[in-house]
């Protein structure tokens, strides 16, 4: 064996191995939904060719909070407070525009006390991937329900849920959010053309992952546990990410019917017809699968809504092209000679 | 002859600059005869001249509605007096309504420059019929009513110096539907007669606050001419108040201290402003707006500073917060209420050490309390915000130039020690305008700290580590996301040296000490205090912020009962060292302050040497006015009867 050759490393367009977006050692429970997350954003940065240094990894507090130490070790990051990852991403991206904001956020981070800031970074239209780890439980308090529990779904412990669930989908659709998928940590090749499309995405982009909890809300009678989700997944449509490097001639056509949708960068998201044919561009036909989802005890996934057409935050703040952390001092410091204009106009 | 140590309102801007850069300032005081003093607290401090006239020493009270455009009449009114060169303080006393509820303007015109309310009214003016009867119930028997008699409310005070004016029937034959906005500059044309205030100055002061809309100034210019012209025809001056005009050595303009702070904050090179709107904070947020289009616009339209109105205070601060780890200067302006709800934000910024300014106009509280008052009540709250162990630095101005210069030095501090910063003003200060010279351009460049933005340089550090202290001040380096250089998760959890988490006790404990270490080391970097030193060092009074404004009536009232007072002014926390010299060297040292529970006391009494703390004792006080003068005077010398049995 030793005179065989060493195994080249495989590269992405921009030359990095696959460990330059990796991270440290998962503390969560062996076999949680939320490692199933991280190692699809490694592979999605990854094949994408995003450069990590220009990645900000954001957080709040929770399990899935947590992640940002188990996945691209060359980005910074910040693990803010609970619920309040959007104004701080906001703050950031307002100073550097260039960076890709990637958020991991759970149930009872966004669903419950951080629902205003989600509610505000979508109607900002702030430029951001937000994806919810949602296994229906607060797991490192030791498995109280949240907010998106459903009803009649039943933890390990206690009696089931009887409070009406907060769809973040829905709720997102409503909002005019530009980008609405939802997903399973069990359905990797969805998960990972979802994710990549939404890094295409120049908006917000909400990704809300049913990742189950395999201490708390993995046993029978939960909605949200592994056997369940995969028995009561209805796939929307199936979905390719086809970048922006690869003519789209080239790329074989499928034989059933199909929609191609361009996203910001130029790269594609294709949506290949299952069964019904699901038009994204249609809000209300979003609702009513989710509606129906919710009615039959079903869990949609998928492409549910996108919009291209809105300006995004950075549009609206009429900043300049370049980010303002690159501002030289002068500028960002008015001269001597405005303030004797201004002293003298005080004056007058 | 009794001479104050320092004059500190007439030609005052010059002075109060030079006090400023020579922070400790010892002024030889003139021995004090007091049988001469003519100064008691409950008189008029000059007194009649010989001809009979009181001139350039009285108070003048303002009962309108909110909403009716009085604020506009009585801005007038401020402006013109201020114009002839006479020194004058406006107090907006406003309810947190926006329509309806009473107002009252208080006016005091002082050739000693003071600038607290008056201890009496000497000219009430009643528009108001809500507050009608309480306002004429409560003036002193000789005081002169200005009423409009058109608003069919009983005149039943003979011991006052009547003037009936017709406002309303007068403002109806100019402009009926207007009459309501107009009623009010009428009584400003009566004054404007009665006091002699010049025309020229009323009409550029008509122009000022209607600049540019000249349907509004011919209207008001009229109104102000029936008021004259009425009074002129109709009212036999029977009064004794007179004003005469002064000439400044430089001169001056008027300018709230909102407005102050956010054009500092423009020339601080602010790039995020993110804020919700909150009494008495919004102006200055909305001053940093408006000057934006003039200051902050490049060339191609965009905008090198962003606003965002958060959804709430948490949002805010999550922005800045988020702002400052990215490597930019943010910014928020809020009060009290704001700033409960920002704490767990403001720990997460001092315990991941990031970079970020906070402005609280302080208003009464608790709770909700008086949202349109004053008070000096947060500063317990900023000194040691957010759950477990903190400490933050605090700016204090007390005067219009020091929200300017504090406006800019804030994010020059906020970045050198990688912390949260603060600036404490106040509704009084905020939102009042004050006479000032001019605003001196920063005298330093922009202090970024020690955020490693080269390459080469962080390729020269040996085993970077985020929160290391490589220099021994506790203070560490820093790298910005996106710059590929040693990156971390930055996190509000435990951490090491490198920001890696971690729950070992020596490394939480090291990591406590050395933030304590940081701030403690800021303390003779921040504005020094302000110290006016009589040479006996008998007793010393300790006070901060809009204090400034009632210091020197306070000082003249307390000298006049035959004490020597020096002064320290607090301008920052923590405490400079030159704060504990000044209780050392006088025998009796007052804390004095706008609360109820002696807040800077309190943090006096917690960080002085054990031998000193009997030396300090406290004068606080608060009923969301103002403070005044002879009010404070009066504690302090209680006090001083007490300490001396």
């Amino acid at each position: 064996m030793s005179d065989r050759p060493a195994r080249a490393i495989k590269l992405n367009v921009i030359n990095e191995p696959k460990d330059s977006y990796t991270g440290g050692k998962s503390t969560l429970c062996p076999g949680c939904g939320h490692d199933q997350i991280s190692s699809v954003i490694i592979n999605a940065a990854w094949e994408n060719g995003i450069d990590p240094t220009k990645i900000a990894k954001m957080s709040g507090i929770g399990c899935s909070s947590k992640t940002p130490a188990y996945y691209l070790g060359q980005s910074h990051g910040f693990n803010t407070v609970h619920g309040r990852m959007p104004s701080v991403t906001t703050g950031a991206y307002t100073i550097n525009k260039d960076l890709l904001y990637l958020g991991v956020s759970g149930d009872g981070d966004s669903a419950s006390i951080g629902i205003g800031q989600l509610i505000h970074a979508i109607r900002r239209n702030m430029d951001m991937v937000y994806i919810v780890e949602n296994n229906g439980v607060y797991g490192l308090t030791k498995g109280q329900y949240s907010a998106t529990a459903d009803i009649g779904s039943k933890k390990k412990k206690g009696a089931p849920n009887e409070q009406q669930p907060i769809d973040l989908a829905a709720l997102a659709i409503n909002l005019g959010c530009t980008f609405v998928a939802r997903s399973f940590s069990g359905s990797k090749k969805q998960l990972t053309s979802l994710l990549k499309a939404a890094m295409s995405h120049k908006g917000f982009a909400l990704i809300d992952v049913i990742s189950p909890c395999v201490t708390f809300n993995n046993n029978d009678g939960s909605l949200k546990s592994y056997q369940y989700v995969k028995e009561n997944e209805i796939t929307l449509h199936m979905t390719d990410y086809i970048d922006n490097r690869q003519p789209m001639e080239e790329i074989e056509v499928p034989e059933g019917h199909f929609r191609d949708i361009t996203l910001h960068d130029g790269s594609t998201i294709r949506l290949e017809t299952i069964s019904e044919d699901h038009d994204p561009s249609d809000a209300m036909a979003a609702l009513t699968a989710l509606h129906n989802a919710e009615q039959g005890k079903k869990h949609v996934t998928g492409l549910l809504y996108f919009n291209s057409d809105k300006p995004s935050l950075a549009e609206d703040l009429n900043l300049p092209d370049s980010p303002l952390l690159d501002t030289p001092a002068d500028v960002m410091r008015p001269s001597k000679a405005s303030l004797d204009e201004i002293n003298a106009a005080f004056l007058a | 002859m009794h001479h104050p140590k320092l004059r500190r309102n007439q030609g005052l801007q010059g002075e109060i600059n030079r006090t400023q850069r020579q922070h400790v300032q010892r002024v030889v005081s003139y021995p004090v005869d007091i049988n001469e003093m003519r100064i008691t607290t409950r008189i008029n401090l000059k007194g009649k001249n010989e001809m009979g006239k009181v001139v350039n020493d009285f108070t003048i009270n303002i009962a309108t509605a909110n909403g009716t455009g009085s604020q506009s009449a009585n801005l007038i009114l401020l402006q013109s007096i201020f114009d002839m060169g006479i020194n004058i303080s406006g107090k907006n006393l406003f309810p947190s309504n926006i329509s309806g509820l009473p107002t009252w303007y208080i006016l005091r015109i002082s050739d000693n420059g003071y600038q607290a309310p008056g201890d009496l009214t000497n000219i009430q003016v009643l528009v108001n019929k809500d507050t009608w009867e309480a306002d004429l119930g409560s003036v002193e028997p000789g005081t002169v009513v200005i009423w409009n008699s058109d608003a069919k409310m009983a005149m039943d005070r003979e011991d006052v110096i009547s003037y009936p004016v017709p406002m309303t029937k007068m403002a109806r034959t100019l402009n009926p539907k207007l009459a309501k906005l107009v009623t009010n500059i009428i009584y400003v044309g009566v004054l404007a007669e009665m006091l002699g205030i010049e025309q020229s100055a009323l009409e550029s002061a008509v122009e000022k606050q209607f600049s540019g809309k000249a349907s509004a100034i011919e209207l008001n210019t009229k109104a102000l001419s029936l008021g004259r012209d009425y009074a002129k025809d109709e009212l036999e001056k029977q009064d004794e108040f007179v004003l005469e005009a002064r000439v400044r050595d430089q001169k001056q303009f008027f300018i709230e201290g909102n407005e102050a702070a956010a054009l500092g904050a423009i020339y601080g090179g602010v790039q995020l402003l993110a804020w919700y709107p909150i009494t008495p904070s919004s102006s200055l947020a909305e001053g940093i707006i408006n000057w934006i289009p003039k200051l902050r616009r490049d060339d191609d339209g965009s905008d090198n500073c962003a606003v965002v109105q958060a959804e709430d205070e948490l949002a805010a601060a999550g922005m800045i917060i988020g702002a400052g780890w990215a490597g930019g200067r943010a910014m928020t302006a809020t009060s009290g209420p704001g700033i409960s709800l920002m704490q767990e934000f403001i720990g997460l910024a001092y315990f991941a050490e990031v970079p970020c300014v906070f402005w609280d106009v302080c208003r009464v509280g608790p709770s909700t309390g008086l949202p349109t008052r004053t008070q000096q009540s947060d500063l317990q709250m900023l000194y040691e915000g957010s759950h477990g162990d903190t400490q933050h630095i605090v700016l204090i101005p007390g005067t219009v130039e020091e929200c300017f210069e504090f406006g800019w030095k804030a994010f020059d501090i906020s970045e050198q020690f990688q912390t949260p910063v603060f600036g404490l003003s106040d509704l009084d200060l905020g939102m009042n305008r004050w006479a000032t010279t001019g605003f001196e351009y920063p005298d330093e460049d922009m202090n970024r700290g020690k955020t490693i933005r080269d390459k080469d340089l962080f390729e020269a550090m040996e085993d970077f580590g985020r929160y290391k202290d490589v220099d021994g001040d506790g203070v560490p380096y820093r790298t910005l996301p996106g710059s590929g250089m040693a990156p971390i998760l930055y996190r509000g959890t435990g951490h090491d040296k490198y920001g890696v988490y971690s729950e070992k006790p020596h490394i939480y404990h090291d990591l406590m000490e050395r933030l304590k270490r940081k701030i403690n080391g800021t303390r003779d970097h921040l504005p020094a205090p302000i110290i006016r030193e009589e040479p006996e060092c008998e007793i010393g009074v300790i006070y901060f912020g809009s204090m400034e404004n009632s210091i020197q009536e306070i000082d003249d009232i307390v000298e006049s009962k035959g004490y020597k007072m020096s002064q320290l002014r607090v301008r920052a926390l923590p405490l400079h060292n030159d704060v504990e010299e000044f209780v050392r060297q006088h025998k009796h040292v007052i804390v004095m302050e706008i609360n109820r529970d002696a807040q800077l006391w309190g943090i006096l009494r917690k960080e002085l040497p054990d031998d000193l703390v009997s030396r300090v004792s406290s004068v606080a006080y608060s009923d969301g006015m103002p403070p005044s003068g002879s009010k404070f005077a009066d504690l302090i010398l209680a006090k001083l009867q007490e300490v001396s049995q």
